[in-house]
């Protein structure tokens, strides 16, 4: 059954052997050694402060959403730096290798990197920011905020929500591992197919890629199954549909598509290394495989995923905007339609990524009709948005403006997707680089949500807000990157320049590409700037204390309670009666937050079972990849073993008692009250028990 | 559809919180979360069931043996009266269940575990005969995914006779606690769920297969 | 985990079952399957018809068992139940419907066919179908 390998094998260390470490490389051996030093300083730290317990017992074995969801987002910022890098080294390779007499480096003809090390850099680069950077953080502020947004105490399932986390986490492990130990894909980061199949790519990059995503796949369906019983089951009494915020309406169109998804992606992947270890032939180019059945499955997958990514940053945006206009979100129900069919189109263009690849015209035209169908329910969401802030009190804060300029970005992108909708105009554009620069457009939109998002709920999560100033160089300087970078690449598309070059044979698009490198520039100068902005806002969390009610015109339920949200959210369980319930409070002056009495509250236990079953994911990976069966073998048993040995635990939960939630409480409101009078400066802002909106007078709180 | 009351409401009458809070319903949420995990499994065998559509081509028999030559539907007809009993033998777990019969729970289990041993060893059986043959995925496309398809579905069965041996385990041990009973009711929708997609594999893989 | 510390077994969920209707809809998913199974083994009919025939089976069996095995209906407790799986149907056949047309689509235009000799020497000609070359492993 077992596929012949090309090469050694052993028993114990499968295909592992000391040439497989790429020690002759001096950028992996910098990395690693730039790597290795910072973790030994962070480990360093961390036992020099002795906060080896707090770490284990507050993070490693939490199963509360919030530090779940902390942990997410810390996730994807470190995956988001490492791909940042790998741009950062394409774009330069793309820069010197330039034309016939350019210089060539460290074994490289031409730049510095060899067809085949850059080959792994943009597989890399797809890979991580897709499925380990933008995923993670998105999953992460999903977590933190849905429960608080549809009134409950933590998710449907915590312990798989911490399960779902060190899966992903496993999934990034295993990528960074690629950088070290052997070697990663080198065929695009959705595969090129039959060119990863075990002939044409012997080593092991490609098993990392397959074993990588499997992971994250895992996670983000539990994930999904996990908030879609949050919002189904765990609604605060009152709450009905029509009466959940926007970003959960977004949230739950979103995990929908991931639920429904991943499983595909699953699939194709799992066949494809059922070719790769068992020989089979599913993908081959003979044998009876079809190749093009790769495309298919994983663009099944592939397409509603970029809308897993996109409609939570609508969410988000469906947020920030009524909040800095002042103003309830125009076209609620409009808006609930939109996302659900976003996300029930998005089931029916898949086949607009090969449309070159010879199907019969009326396919074709069926998806390239289906695919510009998406921009009706988007139109009508920037509709909705642009409303919204019509004749609205615009308040242009951080959230704001990095909203705003995701409409901005949202449009260029959305009408260059349009044109590649049309199939002759995708005939001309397919595989060039103007398709990346639409695609890329997208997903900036998604991160400009992202950083809005992040600044928006940031004094929610951590109870103070993050610094204006230094938070505005910062999107400047980014916004200045993005714009630098991705109009010469439209230009370069348009010219006929195609994707993934390692070596540019026209001398004449120079000046383009070092435009680009600019902008990359400027993207590392940004990154400066908001590694400031955090380090400032950190020194001075004293003086940006907020109250429960940050922005002082906030609207939904996580704003009605204490920033930061005590561990069990909400003291008692809010009882709903209007959509924006936090706004309908203010507006009637019954924003009182403060109780006189409190009541147990049941919560789950922490637990180190989730941690564990990642490491053993990982190991179950590692020995995967290498084809170290009996490692394999005993991890897959150990991760049996241990589900099994946790369904027979009992104490599992405990009751908070009524003096706990009390301490708690009176703590947090102590602290509220010094920083409410602090910030009493700004506008009425950050009051205790939740600024009330400035248009109406407050009702003396008791 | 207000979205917020313009009329001033009165802060005595009006219901903000919920004292008492009494918990959501721990069994209901469970097994909803367990349906939704079905139905992700169940994406998973559509898109083996549209693999299998594609690679079901003559092309794709590679020169090699034709449907016709690896399937036996008297024989798949066995298998699925195997299955069916197993799944009736859980149904009445499920009954004995709601009566609060430990015994007729724990026959039940015990039945739907030896028609399900029968199913797995039927469906070993001709998968080991094939073998023998020289019919083996590595033959060709339209190999690969019927003995993926097959030998996916049995997984299934080996994962659920080993859920059903901790449910034995756990029954005995704990007898009818909250867990106990939500995942009796989670199995159930598990091995339910296996029937119906075996109704799928055997008319669309077995049956039709012959047919042209 | 029982919150409302009520007895489990009350559980709406658990209540659903009924010995009855399960036996019942054993022996009529065995019947139908064997009738099937039968008409098959036997060819009584043309190919097609048996195909549409045992499509049709399967999905009287399948639905029957939806309704009695699975309890898929709109009480209270099973809605949501319900309500997903509805939503999950269209995404079923839209996975296996859409790509079986593309990719059969793909065959008619890349591949010899050498048991549908009609198509492959008339089609191009009859429908003015340009003989495009096929492009594999072209995708964005």
């Amino acid at each position: 059954m077992l596929v012949n390998l090309q090469g050694p094998w052993s028993p114990l260390l499968g295909r592992l052997a000391v040439s497989q470490i790429p020690y002759e490389n001096p950028i992996l051996v910098g990395t690693f050694v730039l790597v290795v030093a910072l973790g030994m300083a962070i480990l360093g730290a961390v036992t020099y402060y002795g906060k080896w317990g707090y770490l284990w017992r507050e993070w490693l074995t939490t199963v509360d959403h919030k530090k779940i969801g902390i942990m997410y987002i810390l996730v994807g910022l470190v995956m988001l730096l490492r791909g940042f890098v790998d741009a950062a080294m394409i774009r330069s390779q793309q820069a010197m290798a330039v034309g016939p007499d350019s210089a060539g480096y460290l074994g490289a003809l031409h730049g510095y990197l060899t067809p085949f090390h850059f080959g792994q850099i943009y597989t890399a680069h797809g890979v991580i920011m897709i499925l380990f950077a933008a995923t993670p953080i998105l999953v992460g502020i999903m977590n933190i905020i849905v429960p608080l947004q549809v009134g409950a105490r933590d998710m449907a399932y915590p312990y798989l929500n911490a399960v779902g986390l060190w899966l992903t986490t496993a999934g990034a492990a295993l990528v960074m591992t690629a950088l070290f130990i052997g070697d990663f894909a080198h065929a695009g980061w959705f595969g090129n197919l039959p060119l990863n199949e075990l002939p044409y790519s012997p080593g092991v990059g490609v098993d990392y890629w397959i074993w990588a995503f499997q992971l994250s796949s895992v996670g983000t369906t539990l994930g999904g199954i996990n908030l879609i019983a949050t919002i189904v089951k765990m609604r605060a009494p009152g709450m009905t549909w029509m009466r959940l915020p926007m970003f959960t309406w977004a949230s739950l169109s979103a995990n929908i598509i991931s639920l429904t998804s991943f499983p595909v992606l699953t699939v194709s992947l799992a066949l494809l290394s059922l070719d790769r270890y068992l020989g089979t032939h599913f993908y081959t180019a003979g044998m009876g495989g079809n190749l093009m059945l790769y495309n298919d499955l994983f663009w099944i997958w592939g397409h509603p995923e970029v809308y897993f990514v996109i409609l939570p940053a609508f969410g988000m945006l469906s947020e920030i905007i009524p909040v800095f206009s002042e103003k309830t979100l125009f076209g609620y129900t409009g808006m609930v339609l939109a996302s659900f069919g976003i996300a029930g189109v998005s089931w029916g263009v898949w086949l607009h990524h090969f449309f070159t690849m010879g199907s019969a015209p009326d396919v074709n035209a069926f998806y390239s009709v289906s695919t510009m169908l998406v921009g009706i329910p988007t139109g009508v969401k920037v509709f909705n948005w642009l409303f919204t802030m019509y004749r609205g009190r615009l308040r242009f804060e951080l959230p704001m403006i990095w909203a705003c300029a995701a409409l901005f970005f949202l449009l260029v992108g959305g009408m260059t997707g349009m044109m590649n909708a049309f199939t002759t105009n995708d005939y001309m554009v397919h595989n060039s680089v103007f398709v990346v620069a639409h695609f890329h457009l997208m997903l900036l939109l998604i991160v400009y949500a992202i950083f809005g998002a992040v600044n928006f709920w940031f004094p929610k999560v951590f109870g103070f807000k993050l610094n204006e100033r230094w938070g505005k160089w910062f999107f400047w300087l980014f916004t200045a990157g993005t714009a630098t970078v991705f109009i010469p690449m439209f230009t370069l598309g348009f010219m006929g320049m195609t994707r993934r070059l390692d070596y540019i044979p026209y001398a004449q698009w120079q000046p383009l590409l070092d435009a680009e490198m600019a902008g990359i520039v400027l993207y590392s100068l940004s990154a400066v700037y908001l590694v400031a902005q955090l380090y400032v806002s950190l020194r001075d969390r004293a003086l940006n204390r907020v109250g429960a009610d940050a922005w002082g015109t906030s609207r939904s339920l996580e704003w009605a309670t204490p920033s930061p949200v005590p561990f069990y959210n909400f003291a008692y369980i809010p009882h709903v009666n209007a959509r924006d319930e936090w706004a309908w409070r203010k507006e009637n002056g019954i924003a009182q937050l403060r109780h006189d009495r409190y009541e147990g509250i049941h919560m789950p236990k922490n637990t180190g079972v989730p941690l564990v079953l990642g490491a053993l994911s990982l190991v179950l990976a590692f020995a995967l990849v290498w084809r170290m069966w009996w490692l394999a073998a005993l991890c897959l048993a150990g991760i049996v073993i241990l589900v099994i040995m946790r369904s027979f635990a009992k104490d599992t939960d405990y009751i908070v008692s009524p003096e706990e939630v009390k301490r708690v409480e009176d703590a947090l409101w102590a602290g509220t009250h010094a920083r409410g009078t602090e910030a009493e400066g700004g506008r009425g802002r950050g009051a205790v028990g939740g600024g009330l909106s400035p248009a109406h007078s407050p009702s003396a709180p008791k | 559809m207000s979205a917020s009351a313009s009329e001033i409401i009165d802060p005595a009458k009006v219901h903000l919180w919920d004292r008492g809070h009494h918990g959501h319903d721990v069994i209901g949420t469970r097994t909803f979360g367990f349906w939704l995990y079905m139905l992700s499994d169940a994406m998973i065998y559509a898109a083996l069931f549209a693999s299998y559509g594609v690679l079901s081509h003559v092309m794709n028999m590679a020169g090699g043996p034709m449907p016709g030559d690896v399937i036996r539907p008297g024989y798949a007809f066995g298998e699925t009266l195997a299955l069916f009993t197993s799944v009736l033998a859980y149904g009445y777990a499920m009954a004995a269940l709601r009566q609060g019969r430990a015994g007729g729970v724990a026959g039940g289990l015990l039945g739907a575990m030896i028609f399900g041993a029968v199913f797995l060893g039927l469906v070993g059986k001709d998968i080991g005969d094939l073998f023998a043959q020289g019919i083996t995925p590595e033959r060709s496309g339209y190999l690969s995914i019927f003995f993926t398809l097959v030998i996916y579905h049995a997984l299934h069965i080996v994962v659920g006779l080993l859920w059903m041996l901790v449910m034995l385990v756990q029954l005995v041990r704990e007898g009818f606690t909250g867990n106990v009973v939500y995942r009796l009711v989670n199995l159930k929708l598990f091995w339910h769920f296996q029937a119906v997609v075996w109704v799928f594999v055997f008319v669309f893989v077995y049956l039709q297969g012959v047919i042209a | 985990m029982t919150h409302g510390a009520d007895n489990p077994l009350e559980h709406p969920e658990v209540q659903l079952a009924n010995g009855r209707s399960y036996l019942l809809v054993y022996l009529f998913s065995c019947a139908l399957l064997g009738a099937a199974t039968w008409l098959v083994t036997r060819q009584a009919m043309t190919p097609i018809g048996l195909f549409l025939l045992t499509t049709a089976l399967a999905g009287v069996v399948v639905v029957a068992q939806g309704v009695f095995l699975l309890h898929m209906e709109f009480s209270e407790t099973q809605r949501w139940h319900t309500v997903s799986l509805v939503l999950f149907i269209p995404l079923f056949i839209l996975t296996i419907g859409l790509s079986a047309w593309m990719f059969h689509g793909l065959y008619r235009r890349t591949m010899l066919m050498p048991e549908m000799p009609a198509p492959a020497a008339a089609a191009p000609a009859a429908a003015g179908m340009p003989s495009m070359p096929a492009m594999p492993g072209m995708q964005r």
